[in-house]
């Protein structure tokens, strides 16, 4: 029970984007399309499930003093394997993320769940830990990239990463008069960004009211 | 010599690290509350990134190509920045403490920031001599001290006024980073 | 034949942090300015040594 908890925990009122305000440099940038929003959130959530694997299973024989850069090292391996990996067999996605995949090395989740939470916890945990926060970055990131493709060029796309077909595609034609150019622009990512960090406060604000009500 | 200062002027008016490419946005809502603070942040990452870009800078075109390692970048300039805040917090501690005391304590912070790794990357991919690299890598952390140093001034007076209850501090902070953006725009066509 | 150069670069780097790390964790802060404090409950990042949830003895779930 307590598991499953967690796990919801991490999509609302612990939302790594929204909440901790953690992994922004690539959660503002990606965020133009769903294909990159979703390739990026996979992309992070494999590193964040391996590497919360690899630093839980080696916890007790890592010195604490220098447990930084032994993370720092985990991690960086990982980030150039899957960044080799998708330059091998997703090349459209590497185009399009581009140095954000290198930059999964210093996003601050990874670091920080390592530190927090697989340090001190069984392998299993970890894992399931590194999932929940993963989708619920991936879910953030979906949420601003509908918001702005959707605004931005009136149509929503998704194609395979593979093959670069696509898979389905929404063409709201009869909107394309009014759609507004800057949520492509980075002034654009801050305000919808800004936005639902608020909606994202207003409901835990309201639930934490309830709590405080009921004890 | 005019090259060098279009690519100075660009890297901190025009393509701001911050307000145009998004790095270095973890210490810009945390440590922008104060504008002393901000000063203090701005100066250390500046340090951090001339330093750190020399040494990925030599290491990648010494070291690395020679050898035919080019895949081990990343890794190896992570190690390098880390190893260089180090140090540079062990001089400063035995050194300075006046120094210490204003911009010591953001040095940990700047190993995990974006924009150190996205200069030392991107004086590889753009292919700079050594002089540009010089001027990028000092270009770049001007222009983030510089809205670093703006924004903190407008929070200080956001914090004294009515803000609804859900807007208060990161989210309106957010929507005052995209008017700065949209206001930063209009240098586009200067150089 | 590049492979153990690229596994004895890395290994030399690799100490050298962590060398470095350990002198830093033992260098002592000079005197008056122990009790610094950066405004850190905006940021979050946990791995950083100045977060005051560093000094919680169960990490938060």
């Amino acid at each position: 029970m307590n598991r499953k908890q967690n796990f919801i925990n991490g999509f609302i009122k612990e939302n790594p984007v929204f909440g901790l305000y953690l992994g922004l440099c690539s959660a503002l940038a990606i965020s133009t399309t769903i294909d990159n929003a979703i390739g990026m959130g996979l992309c992070v959530t494999l590193v964040l499930i391996f590497s919360n694997v690899i630093i839980s299973a080696m916890r007790k024989i890592t010195p604490s003093e220098i447990r930084i850069p032994v993370y720092i090292v985990v991690i960086a391996t990982l980030v150039t394997c899957a960044e080799m990996l998708i330059h091998a067999f997703m090349p459209s996605l590497f185009t399009s993320l581009g140095v954000f995949i290198s930059l999964i090395v210093v996003n601050c989740i990874i670091l920080g769940r390592a530190e927090a939470f697989a340090s001190k916890n069984g392998v299993v945990d970890a894992a399931l830990d590194g999932l929940g926060m993963g989708l619920g970055y991936t879910f953030s990131l979906l949420l601003i990239s509908v918001v702005r493709e959707l605004l931005a060029t009136a149509s929503l796309t998704l194609s395979n990463p593979f093959t670069s077909d696509i898979i389905f595609q929404i063409n709201l034609t009869s909107l394309e008069a009014y759609k507004i150019s800057l949520f492509s622009s980075p002034a654009g990512a801050f305000l919808t960004f800004a936005a639902f960090s608020a909606v994202f406060a207003m409901i835990k604000n309201k639930s934490d009211a309830k709590e405080k009500g009921t004890k | 010599m005019t090259d060098l200062f279009t690519l100075a002027i660009s890297a901190i008016l025009i393509n701001n690290i911050i307000l145009s490419k998004f790095f270095g946005m973890c210490p810009f809502l945390g440590v922008s509350r104060k504008t002393s603070s901000a000063i203090g942040m701005g100066a250390a990452v500046l340090f951090v990134i001339v330093g750190a870009s020399c040494i990925t800078y030599g290491l990648h075109y010494l070291v690395l190509v020679p050898l035919g390692i080019e895949y081990m970048q990343l890794i190896t300039f992570i190690l390098v920045i880390a190893s260089f805040v180090q140090l540079t917090e062990i001089i400063i501690k035995k050194f300075s403490p006046v120094l210490y005391k204003s911009l010591g304590i953001y040095l940990p912070l700047i190993t995990t920031n974006c924009a150190v790794l996205f200069v030392a990357k991107d004086n590889i991919t753009q292919g700079f001599n050594i002089s540009e690299m010089l001027t990028y890598s000092f270009s770049v952390p001007l222009g983030f001290m510089l809205v670093l140093y703006i924004f903190s001034a407008i929070r200080e007076r956001l914090d004294s006024s009515k803000v609804p209850a859900s807007w208060v501090g990161n989210p309106i902070a957010l929507v005052v980073a995209g008017l700065m953006a949209i206001a930063f725009t209009g240098f586009a066509g200067l150089v | 034949m590049p492979y153990v150069y690229a596994f004895l670069f890395i290994s030399v780097m690799g100490a050298l942090y962590a060398l470095l790390y350990y002198c830093n964790y033992k260098t002592p802060v000079p005197k008056g300015c122990e009790d610094l404090k950066t405004e850190c409950d905006g940021c979050k990042v946990l791995s950083c040594g100045n977060n005051p949830a560093q000094n919680k003895i169960e990490g938060d779930i």
